[in-house]
């Protein structure tokens, strides 16, 4: 009898770890077997574990688009962010003080459409507006007579990489508002910002001493997935630009691609994939659980 | 206690005939079966010996390929088409994976073969990327098949060596794809009464004359998003400054590039005709940069034989509205070029069915429907040019069987291993916008000792 109970409640305990052990397993043994294989020697379509030490991060170091790739990385990480967050949060307060009645919801309808399409699509959208050519953009400014605006775009090496940065703040523009926009809404910040209106605060001022102070939790969880965005990026640079001019635009993801399935280095491509973890490690990982646990208090 | 033993031993025997059946198939296997049969108590052993006899092969073919694209499409279903037509009894399974020159098939490829799932048969390019498949261990050599069709006697030399590693050769090409082919808009040229350039020189100077009277346009169009485009380019003027063999030299990593001076020189003239490339070349993708001459932004391209089909596909008929010439023709007028070719992978499920299809695809009833419509060259010698519709084809194909010595494989069927030239490529593409020879010397000559293309392209002999 005693035994039934113990095996009734190995099977319950089961159904909850079970999906938990595999998630674990999936995860935490690839990315094992990652960093393992980055210390071995595998280079070529076979699989070769032999130890090979610190050789393809040496080699990897010694590469000039390594350090092209961690620069932009950073780019990344930090113009993804910012702008993206501080251009919500306008476009957020200004749907929530919105004298026309309805128009919130249209607007923020059409600044989510984005979100919802895949970084192929917007990707390629955005390289025939960049066309310097006969693009969108620039075909405008010339029939504005604003030549002055025109401009490379993505041809241009030194700038290619912000341009494409733009793609991905006006992608996840709409996606930050709405979290924002839910953030507003507390009765206790509502009632704040009726307090600070009836003692006749600036709207500006409003935003800045009483919202921004008090959405800290939704800023948070914001930044935290923004950051773990651009992190990641690699759709955009490969659709846009496909890491070029030469590899002016290459990020630490797109060059692991490279390295794994076009040079057949797999140990330099898995070295690249631990450079990406340690990254995400030393910046994003203790933000985000920092911010998942101001978000839960 | 004989209950359990009959449990166990009953598994152990479910569990060997499973593994025996995960044997590869054609193979005689013999199961020994143990049965323990309860009689009153007493455990009685008998054992039967199943002999099974050879299954033959299922008549099955799978295989990988890359060519999905307009006009690819159509040239796969021909190769399919004469296979079937020996073979009907053949099922073939297609793995196709779009993407030009194989960028995403390599991706699918490389996880099947090193999880040893192989299929029978994939496409590949011959030279580095060939021996890289055949470093992993993945082909099976096809001496015998080459002897049995002679197949080293009806194709060119270079091309045989260009799918011989170590003295055996891997696979079956079906084509040759040119490299270096100058495409130019006819009716412009007649307008402004200019020859087609053979030479840079010349080149240079049907650049000014176009320049000169038009002036919106970019005299010669280049795609380099995919980033073998610049590489196309540089290729034809290292080719006219240096001779075919400093061409092999280079790229066998004998040159120290640092102090070359034919390398400087090629760098500077390309320099030179940078002003006459259309600025928007880092995202435009080869088809693209075709498209300019099209739309009347370009007056010449470099590309490969695989153009022709893209300019018929938009209503260019060769030698009416595009005519060609491959670029250099001085010192000498050599065709750099790479072969698509299929092979037998080891551990292949199907072994005979894939024999039977290399020697479709070595044969001309395979050669003519597909190369005619995907665009390349024949691999075979021995099919009458007049087979091509085209008079650009007709032509070089007849050059080839009068020279058939002067092939040099060029940036795709590369002779330097494939890590370097993917390197290589971004190298030449990023001069194109920010021409500094200096720093191009110095990066192109670290990529040769980083990627150790020395050791790596030794296995490329020509001629």
């Amino acid at each position: 009898m005693e035994k039934r109970a113990v095996r009734f409640r190995l099977g319950e305990t089961l159904v909850f770890l079970g999906p938990l052990l595999i998630f674990l397993i999936v995860l935490y043994g690839m990315l094992l077997w990652t960093i393992y294989v980055s210390f071995s020697d595998w280079s070529g379509t076979a699989p070769n574990f032999r130890f090979a030490g610190l050789k393809w991060y040496q080699l990897m170091v010694g590469l000039d688009r390594f350090w092209v790739d961690v620069r932009n990385n950073l780019r990344w990480l930090l113009l993804g962010v910012i702008p993206t967050v501080v251009i919500a949060l306008f476009i957020a307060y200004l749907l929530e003080i919105s004298p026309i009645r309805g128009i919130e919801g249209y607007v923020r309808t059409l600044i989510l459409y984005p979100v919802a399409m895949s970084f192929i699509v917007t990707g390629t959208i955005w390289s025939w507006m960049y066309q310097p050519d006969k693009g969108v953009l620039n075909t405008i400014f010339r029939a504005l007579r604003l030549d002055f605006l025109t401009s490379n775009f993505v041809n241009d090496p030194k700038t290619a990489t912000l341009w494409l940065i733009v793609i991905f703040i006006w992608q996840y523009l709409g996606f930050a508002v709405i979290i924002l926009q839910s953030s507003f809404r507390t009765t206790e910040l509502q009632e704040m910002i009726e307090a600070a209106t009836v003692d006749g605060a600036s709207k500006l001022r409003i935003l800045f001493d009483v919202i921004v102070p008090n959405i800290r939790s939704g800023l948070l969880i914001l930044v935290s997935l923004l950051l773990i965005s651009t992190l990641k990026v690699f759709d955009i640079v490969y659709i846009v630009t496909f890491g070029g001019p030469g590899y002016s635009t290459d990020v630490l993801a797109f060059f692991m691609f490279i390295a794994t399935f076009q040079q057949h280095l797999v140990a330099l491509g898995a070295g690249l994939g631990v450079i990406i973890f340690l990254i995400a490690f030393i910046v994003v990982i203790p933000y985000t659980l920092y911010a998942f646990q101001r978000w839960f208090e | 206690m004989s209950k359990r033993w009959l449990i166990v031993v009953t598994a152990l025997a479910v569990l060997s005939l499973v593994l025996a059946a995960c044997q590869p198939q054609g193979v005689v296997k013999t199961v020994v079966v143990t049965q323990v049969v309860e009689v009153k108590g007493t455990p009685e052993v008998r054992e039967v010996v199943v002999t099974a006899t050879p299954k033959p092969e299922e008549r099955k073919l799978e295989i990988f390929h890359w060519w999905t694209a307009g006009g690819e499409r159509e040239a796969a279903d021909a190769m399919f088409k004469a296979f079937k037509e020996k073979y009907p009894d053949v099922e073939i399974v297609e793995n196709p994976v779009a993407g030009g020159g194989g960028v995403s098939h390599r991706v699918v490829l490389q996880a099947r073969l090193s999880a040893g799932l192989p299929p029978d048969t994939f496409q590949t390019l011959g030279g580095a990327e060939l021996k890289s498949y055949v470093d992993g261990g993945y082909l099976v050599p096809l001496d015998d098949l080459w002897a049995e069709l002679k197949y080293a006697d009806v194709i060119p030399k270079p091309l045989a060596n260009a799918v011989t590693i170590n003295g055996h050769p891997y696979t079956v090409p079906l084509n040759m794809h040119i490299q270096n082919i100058l495409y130019y808009n006819k009716p412009l040229f007649d307008e402004l009464k200019l020859t087609p350039p053979t030479t840079f020189d010349e080149l240079i100077n049907v650049a000014k004359a176009v320049k000169a009277a038009k002036p919106n346009m970019a005299p010669l169009a280049l795609g380099a998003k995919e980033k073998w485009g610049a590489a196309f380019v540089f290729d034809s003027i290292l080719l006219e400054v240096g001779g075919p063999e400093y061409y092999v030299k280079l790229y066998k990593g004998e040159i120290d590039v640092k102090t070359d001076a034919t390398f400087r020189t090629a760098l500077e003239k390309f320099k030179e005709l940078i002003p006459f490339i259309n600025t928007t070349n880092p995202g435009l993708t080869w088809d693209e940069s075709c498209g300019l001459l099209v739309s009347g932004d370009s007056a010449m391209v470099i590309m490969g034989t695989w153009a022709i089909g893209y300019f018929k596909s938009r209503g260019w008929t060769p030698g009416q509205e595009f005519g060609a010439v491959t670029f250099p023709q001085k010192p000498e007028r050599i065709l750099l070029f790479h072969p698509d070719t299929y092979g037998l992978t080891k551990g292949a499920p199907h072994p005979k069915t894939t024999m039977d299809w290399l020697r479709v695809v070595a044969s001309p009833e395979l050669q003519i429907p597909t190369d005619v419509i995907q665009g390349g060259l024949f691999a075979r010698l021995d099919i009458d040019p007049k087979e091509f519709p085209d008079p650009i084809r007709q032509e070089l194909m007849t050059y080839v069987r009068e020279n058939p010595t002067k092939l040099i494989l060029d940036q795709h069927g590369s002779i330097a291993p494939f890590s370097f030239t993917q390197a290589y490529w971004d190298a030449i593409a990023a001069f194109v916008v920010a021409p500094d020879v200096d720093a191009t010397i110095k990066t192109v000559s670290d990529l040769f000792t980083t990627y150790q293309v020395k050791e790596g392209a030794a296995w490329y002999q020509w001629p």
